[in-house]
């Protein structure tokens, strides 16, 4: 765990300079919410495997089973992603940087968290991981109805998408990672076509068409693909979660899951 | 429980209760943080020395030199936070709302 631990320290100080190289009052600002959160998630991480280890003697990262020590570990590994309900620096954070730095943000630093949660998985409260996936999806899909900033609304789209992959981690962990890879795809092809587009506001990716009608063409597509609609790929993990969870049995849980898909989908298409 | 992890974890507890409710100043939540990281190196060198290896010895060293490189990032980003934004108060912190 000490490992793991350090890991995820030399992300987060490495990515701090990178966020507040504009030394625009924005960007260090949105450095040092970004700061605060995530050291105060690894210390919660660090406390959940030391108290795991004085009360099983465990110290290894797959055996950790006192349910005390892995529900605090979710809770941490959420803060540090940006799952809700503690999500609520993911938007300001987001904004207050260039594009090219979200896009590290959203993609990079949600690798190694995600790996530590896919290795915890087995012995996770499930109670925890569907309240959050749930609350992801529905807080994702409401709070970027009213943003007219790209960077927020692609910070509620990556709320809701972790929301998805949160969600399924109990049942079949192999779809959380084709989720997040499929994710990491979509996102950073936004966040490029968004860069060469040089857009932050919805208002400036209206006017785009006259300049480059293919770019154009293609973010639209990139959107429709990460609100989850045949024949695009997009809908490849949400069909394989949503067989998955009826297969369980859940078919409500199936059902609140695609409305706020919707939800997301709404924005999306302004 | 036996009080020893009780004592560390209510350090831990407070110091996280204060990052986490900190009003006025940003120097408060580093010194927060600064207090959990010291309860967790209290933490794991009793730990290491309650299983009488030496194996885990080295791992409240490293914290220690995590912790400092963490702080000292901290303190960074709030002379950059003075800087551009006047003072520490974190009511000045609202630039980046919707």
């Amino acid at each position: 765990w000490i490992l793991a631990w350090m890991g995820l320290e030399i992300n987060t100080m490495a990515i701090i300079p990178l966020m507040a190289q504009q030394h625009h009052p924005r960007a260090t600002e949105a450095a040092t919410k970004y700061f605060l959160t995530q050291a105060t998630a690894a210390a919660m991480i660090l406390f959940a495997s030391t108290t795991n280890a004085w009360i099983t003697g465990d110290w290894n990262i797959p055996q950790t089973s006192h349910p005390a020590a892995t529900s605090l570990l979710t809770l941490a590994l959420a803060l540090k992603i940006g799952l809700a309900p503690m999500h609520f620096w993911l938007p300001e954070v987001l904004q207050g940087l260039n594009l090219t730095t979200g896009l590290i943000l959203s993609t990079w630093q949600k690798l190694a968290p995600f790996i530590l949660i896919y290795q915890i998985a087995p012995n996770t409260n499930p109670t925890i991981l569907t309240s959050m996936g749930i609350l992801s999806t529905l807080i994702g899909g409401w709070g970027g109805l009213n943003q007219t900033q790209l960077r927020k609304i692609l910070a509620y789209s990556s709320i809701a998408h972790l929301g998805w992959m949160i969600t399924i981690l109990h049942f079949m962990p192999a779809l959380t990672l084709l989720n997040l890879t499929i994710y990491i795809i979509m996102t950073s092809t936004m966040f490029l076509s968004l860069k060469s587009l040089s857009a932050t506001k919805i208002n400036s990716l209206a006017i785009t068409w006259p300049k480059t009608p293919i770019l154009t063409v293609m973010t639209m597509l990139s959107l429709l693909s990460l609100g989850g609609l045949p024949p695009l790929t997009g809908f490849m993990p949400k069909w394989l979660i949503l067989q998955e969870l009826t297969k369980q049995n859940l078919p409500i849980l199936a059902t609140i899951m695609a409305m706020s898909a919707l939800l997301s989908l709404f924005f999306y298409l302004r | 429980m036996t009080s020893v992890h009780f004592s560390f974890s209510s350090a831990f507890t407070l110091g996280l209760m204060g990052l986490a409710f900190h009003r006025t100043h940003l120097l408060s939540a580093l010194l927060c943080l600064e207090g959990m990281m010291l309860s967790l190196f209290i933490a794991l060198s009793l730990w290491a020395l309650q299983l009488q290896t030496i194996m885990f010895s080295a791992a409240p060293m490293l914290l220690l030199a995590f912790s400092a490189c963490e702080a000292s990032a901290g303190l960074a980003l709030l002379v950059a936070t003075a800087r551009t934004h006047g003072t520490d108060h974190l009511q000045n912190l609202n630039l980046l709302q919707c």
